[in-house]
């Protein structure tokens, strides 16, 4: 890793930040324990599409996040900084905190999922691309 | 607004960075990310801390922003936590299968307890005042 990572990282990470936090804005800036999660769950879902499709179509390993702009600035960078486990985790907490755990944990379980299926189908739009 | 903008484009800027350092700190195992475990499990209970703070006034809305939205948000991460276990599954690989799954369970479980522990620490299980539900005798 070179200095030069490390920018790419930040610049991305700042951009990726402020664009979930806008997407988080406009889904509902008063978000109620009694409903879906909906701003942490499109940003991850779309995320999560997002370095399946660009990882594909530009071969880059998973295990490989820094050495060129695209790696460190996008996939470690940008959608690192777009989505986010930290929140989706205390959206969890509040849903349990509000007397439903186990819609907290349908909604964790369902995150993993459909952003496994979300990363899929980048993967199989890519390769339809090559 | 402006002052939004600039501590969550810093926040995730320094967030993000400090993910970066951790990969690059945290035992590399084969066939396990176990950088972005430990990254996203971290993020987890310093933002329930965090948010714990903030609710009891001890923090103030700008620091909760940075800090809360910006670092622990660039800190962790959802994508590269999916991706990874998505191509070992696409691999068709009985070990490679379970590692993936044990993985995506550690990493919410574990982020679960990690936040839990964070609200508490912080001095809050409450972290949001209870919206009351719709009421279906329809006054």
């Amino acid at each position: 890793m070179r200095a030069l990572d490390v920018v790419w990282v930040g610049l991305g990470g700042g951009i990726g930040s402020l664009l979930r936090w806008w997407a988080g804005h406009v889904t509902g800036q008063h978000y109620h324990p009694s409903r879906f999660p909906l701003g942490t769950f499109i940003v991850n879902i779309t995320g999560a599409f997002l370095i399946g499709y660009l990882s594909e179509l530009f071969l880059v390993d998973w295990r490989d996040r820094y050495g060129t702009p695209l790696q460190a600035g996008v996939l470690t960078g940008f959608l690192g900084g777009y989505t986010t486990f930290s929140s989706m985790e205390l959206d969890a907490a509040k849903l349990s905190n509000a007397g439903r755990t186990g819609y907290a944990w349908f909604y964790l379980i369902f995150s993993v999922v459909v952003g496994l299926a979300a990363a899929w189908l980048g993967v199989a739009l890519a390769r339809l691309q090559h | 607004m402006l002052n939004i903008i600039i501590l969550v484009f810093v926040g995730g800027a320094m967030g993000a960075m400090l993910r970066e350092f951790l990969m690059l700190s945290v035992p590399k195992i084969e066939g396990f990310p176990l950088d972005i475990l430990v990254a996203n499990v971290v993020a987890a209970f310093l933002l329930g801390w965090v948010t714990a703070l903030y609710k009891r006034n001890i923090l103030s809305g700008d620091v909760n922003t940075l800090a809360g939205t910006g670092i622990m948000g660039g800190l962790s991460t959802f994508s590269s936590m999916v991706y990874g276990p998505m191509v070992m599954l696409g691999t068709g690989q009985t070990r490679d299968i379970w590692t993936a799954i044990i993985y995506l369970l550690a990493s919410i479980i574990l982020g679960y307890i990690a936040v839990i522990i964070g609200l508490k620490l912080g001095g809050s299980d409450m972290p949001q005042p209870p919206v009351p539900m719709p009421r279906r005798d329809g006054a």
